[in-house]
């Protein structure tokens, strides 16, 4: 079963009312909820948002699936991109929070939520890195400047800043990843 | 969780550096949606992106430190002037301590570049070009953090200071610190 026909399965059962649709219900959160997550992490640029848009789009999912008005449940994931979109964009217009729902808000912040690096693991690993590589991702992450604005601080090409800054984050992670050497 | 279209790297690095134009970003956010092969790859750079962000960087402004104050971190500030020496506590209600590397005129000011080595060794610790500077304070604010107490504590700051038409001026601050 593809994921598509997987995520309608659980939208019809929902629909139904079936004995299982509050597992159906709980299947759904579970795996939408991260890329809700991710998708108001990029865009609203802070995880208490973030968390808050998990809850309010997985609470509009959960009635349109209930009231049987998700039209395509084979693409529930446009409907819950879509929600998802409309819902930041509101968070953003009114810069406030939602008022929240307890169950939900155990499914928006899960027992693992998204990866915490340790800062002084990061930084050990952004000091193997060159200098323009280190340069490139200052500018990029903590300056908040684009590729076009970096290459004409740095007098490279823009294509050469994007480069540089996936190889680097690419090194950065392989670095994180790896299993730290015991000093003997 | 297989993908035959996987979203590139590359691509969904410029996406969490917010380099993508709109319409790419959109296809992207698309693709993630109904692929959990590709969320997953997102949320390993969306690790190291926002560790990145999150992170304080050793040199910041003014306005930087005012938002962190506001924000709620406690910040300790400690004055220098050019050729001080001096020890610096870093104690346990302290959640940053601001080096505030003064004296300077820096009207016309290019370019500062900051060099720190250990005092003891010579062992360089940092090495950075064109850091943000406050010319009106004549100041470069240094944010020592808890995690650099791994680093060598009897650190020599050297401000390398750019102007056009002129050689470079040096100015060199000695801080020893003590983390408590």
């Amino acid at each position: 079963m593809s994921m598509g026909e997987a995520d309608a399965a659980l939208v019809r059962a929902i629909a139904t009312g079936a004995d299982d649709a509050a597992a159906a219900e709980a299947e759904l959160c579970r795996r939408f909820a991260p890329r809700i997550r991710l998708y108001g992490l990029r865009h609203l640029r802070d995880e208490d948002r973030a968390a808050d848009l998990v809850q309010a789009v997985l609470l509009a999912l959960l009635e349109a699936a209930r009231a049987g008005r998700i039209a395509d449940p084979e693409r529930v994931d446009r409907f819950t991109l879509g929600t998802s979109r409309n819902v930041a964009l509101r968070m953003r217009k009114t810069d406030g929070r939602s008022a929240g729902d307890a169950a939900l808000a155990a499914i928006a912040a899960p027992d693992q939520p998204l990866e915490r690096i340790d800062t002084e693991a990061l930084l050990r690993c952004v000091r193997t890195l060159e200098h323009r590589a280190r340069r490139v991702l200052m500018l990029s992450f903590n300056d908040e400047r684009t590729a076009d604005e970096i290459a004409a601080l740095l007098a490279i090409t823009a294509v050469n800043v994007r480069v540089l800054r996936h190889r680097s984050i690419a090194a950065l992670r392989r670095c994180l990843d790896a299993p730290r050497e015991v000093d003997a | 969780m297989n993908c035959e279209t996987p979203i590139a790297w590359a691509t969904l690095v410029d996406y969490w550096a917010g380099d993508l134009d709109d319409a790419e970003t959109d296809a992207v956010d698309e693709h993630l949606f109904g692929c959990g092969a590709c969320t997953a790859a997102s949320a390993r750079v969306a690790g190291v992106t926002l560790a990145l962000r999150s992170a304080v960087p050793t040199v910041v402004l003014r306005s930087a430190l005012e938002r962190m104050r506001a924000g709620g971190a406690r910040v300790r500030e400690n004055g220098f002037t050019p050729g001080d020496r001096r020890e610096v506590e870093f104690t346990a209600d302290a959640d940053l301590l601001i080096h505030r590397l003064g004296g300077l005129d820096l009207k016309g000011v290019e370019r500062i570049d900051l060099q720190i080595t250990s005092e003891s060794t010579g062992a360089l610790v940092a090495d950075i070009e064109a850091v943000p500077f406050d010319s009106a304070e004549g100041a470069v604010f240094i944010a020592c953090q808890r995690h650099y107490a791994a680093l060598p504590n009897d650190t020599v700051m050297s401000l390398s200071i750019h102007t056009a038409g002129a050689p470079p001026r040096t100015a060199t601050y000695t801080i020893l610190h003590k983390f408590l």
